[in-house]
């Protein structure tokens, strides 16, 4: 399989802050989620991949390139979005685009003025002048505008309303219908990527949990529900996160056959998971003093 | 790099003309003021030494747009060579209004002769240099802040060296012990004789400090963290 990105062993180091050991491929063509609950380490993976921070440890190789070895190459070929886009507030948006567009031989000027015609952009104002959402479009605009192979999108949707949002996705997923364009996506809106991904890497204070397909964590990975005495001996290490309420218990379990089998004609419940439920769970999961409080 | 400079040019070419307006106000004033051409160019190269990397490296600090710039298709060596190019063009841009203005304004006092030769204007660009091969790497690295501090804790060891310096000697004018050393290495510039040993001298330090300068800057700039 051909990957776009390949992530092998990442480790970064910050003051209280340590990534490590990650790892993960996004195969081309495809959407990938990165989740984690805030402080996880996701905003730090972004900027390993754009090299705006230096590894500890790790490699990183985007289509089958080093990105430090041919980081001028390998930046051609990625459009950004970064959680503060910091463009210059002085100019305008018409200027910004000028300013950046020599740095890519791809880019496409047309391209540009139809998504700033698409997303409302006001190409006269200053950038200082924009919404948040409006310098998130900008954002978007630009990344999109250069034909770029993989898109790299730390909270693209935060700032965003509902129906942009909606119509972001669509279009996020009719860009990799080429089969060359892939893209990763950092968000807390997990409901996005229950729409588009194909792939979710979840991180937790640093940590990998998993990296794998989204059909594979909804078909493994399940939320059950039950009475107080759900947590017993016969349910020992079955789960990976538990919610303690008046009525009963919520737990997640990574293994969805085994706690079918093992509930056996018990009065539980095994639902469908949603991604946010995984990443309240996973924020929780641990010690019991970590377990998640029921409203 | 051409591209560096553009985006350079367009990111500070408001601040460039606030700033030469007021270096034109300033130097119309410090010319109806000052009678030796010595005087003249200590103080324009201290004012345009200090001022320029402020002028081009300080927009990037305060819009914080570094993380763009480093996203980009671009080396950070080249980033640097253009914000250190960009910065000699400003300080080419402000020499150029001083000595027109030194030399066209009515009531200016200042030989005009003595300031527009090859050895003054070498001396102008090498003392240039020196505060050049300080302040920009510092601002690369640290931002507007680490300058904010060099300058500042400049002036406290200053301070404290006066203090020391009258301590231990009772000196009844510590500020001249102190400055003792400049004084001295600014006379032996300015009353070297001129031959063209001294002048490729000059020359080749002021390519050296510079040379030096870009060096450190380039390597501190890659191991910045945005």
């Amino acid at each position: 399989m051909e990957y776009a990105l390949e992530a092998t062993g990442l480790c970064k180091e910050y003051p209280g802050f340590t990534l490590r050991d990650v790892s993960f491929a996004l195969p081309r063509g495809y959407i990938m989620g990165l989740i984690g609950p805030n402080g996880a380490g996701k905003t730090t993976v972004v900027k390993l991949i754009l090299n705006i921070v230096r590894r500890t440890a790790g490699r990183i190789k985007v289509f089958g390139l080093d990105n430090l070895a041919a980081e001028t190459e390998v930046k051609s070929r990625i459009g950004f979005v970064l959680d503060e886009m910091p463009f210059y507030g002085y100019l305008k948006v018409d200027a910004i685009a000028s300013v950046i567009a020599p740095y890519y031989k791809t880019w496409d000027s047309g391209r540009f003025e139809g998504l700033c015609r698409e997303f409302e952009l006001p190409r006269r104002k200053r950038v200082n002048a924009l919404s948040r959402g409006m310098k998130m479009k900008l954002a978007l605009a630009v990344a999109l505008s250069h034909g770029a192979e993989l898109i790299l999108m730390d909270e693209p949707t935060s700032g965003l309303d509902p129906v942009f949002r909606r119509e972001l996705l669509e279009r996020l997923s009719g860009l990799i219908q080429d089969g060359r364009t892939s893209i990763l996506f950092s968000t807390h809106l997990t409901s996005d990527l229950e729409r588009v991904a194909d792939y979710i890497t979840c991180l937790r204070e640093g940590e990998l949990v998993f990296s794998t397909t989204r059909d594979e964590i909804l078909e493994k990975w399940a939320l059950v529900k039950g009475g107080p005495d759900l947590l017993d001996a016969a349910t020992g290490g079955l789960f990976r996160g538990v919610r303690r309420g008046p009525y009963g218990v919520t737990a997640l379990t990574s293994d969805k056959e085994e706690a079918l089998r093992r509930l056996a004609g018990r009065d539980a419940v095994v639902e469908r998971l949603r991604l946010d439920d995984l990443v309240f769970f996973l924020a929780h999961e641990g010690s019991p003093g970590r377990e998640a409080r029921y409203e | 790099m051409l591209k560096i400079l553009r985006l350079e040019f367009l990111f500070s070419r408001r601040q460039l003309v606030i700033t030469l307006s007021i270096f034109s106000a300033y130097f119309s004033y410090m010319a109806t003021q000052i009678r030796s051409p010595r005087v003249f160019i200590v103080l324009t190269s201290v004012m345009i030494g200090v001022a320029m990397p402020f002028l081009v490296l300080a927009r990037e600090d305060k819009f914080k747009t570094a993380s763009l710039i480093c996203s980009l298709p671009v080396r950070r060596s080249t980033v640097v060579l253009g914000k250190y190019t960009a910065t000699w063009g400003a300080t080419v841009l402000g020499l150029g209004c001083a000595l027109l203005l030194m030399a066209v304004f009515p009531f200016s006092k200042i030989p005009v002769g003595e300031v527009l030769t090859v050895k003054s204007l070498l001396i102008t660009l090498f003392l240039i240099s020196l505060i050049f091969a300080v302040i920009l790497p510092f601002t690369i690295r640290f931002g507007l802040v680490g300058v904010i501090v060099l300058l500042v804790g400049s002036q406290v060891l200053g301070i404290l060296a006066l203090l020391i310096t009258h301590m231990l000697r009772g000196a009844k004018d510590p500020l001249r012990v102190f400055f003792l050393p400049f004084q001295k290495g600014l006379k032996a510039l300015f009353y070297h004789e001129t031959t063209p040993g001294y002048l490729l001298t000059l020359l080749t330090l002021i390519i050296a400090f510079s040379a030096a300068s870009l060096f450190i800057s380039r390597v501190l700039y890659a191991r910045r963290e945005l």
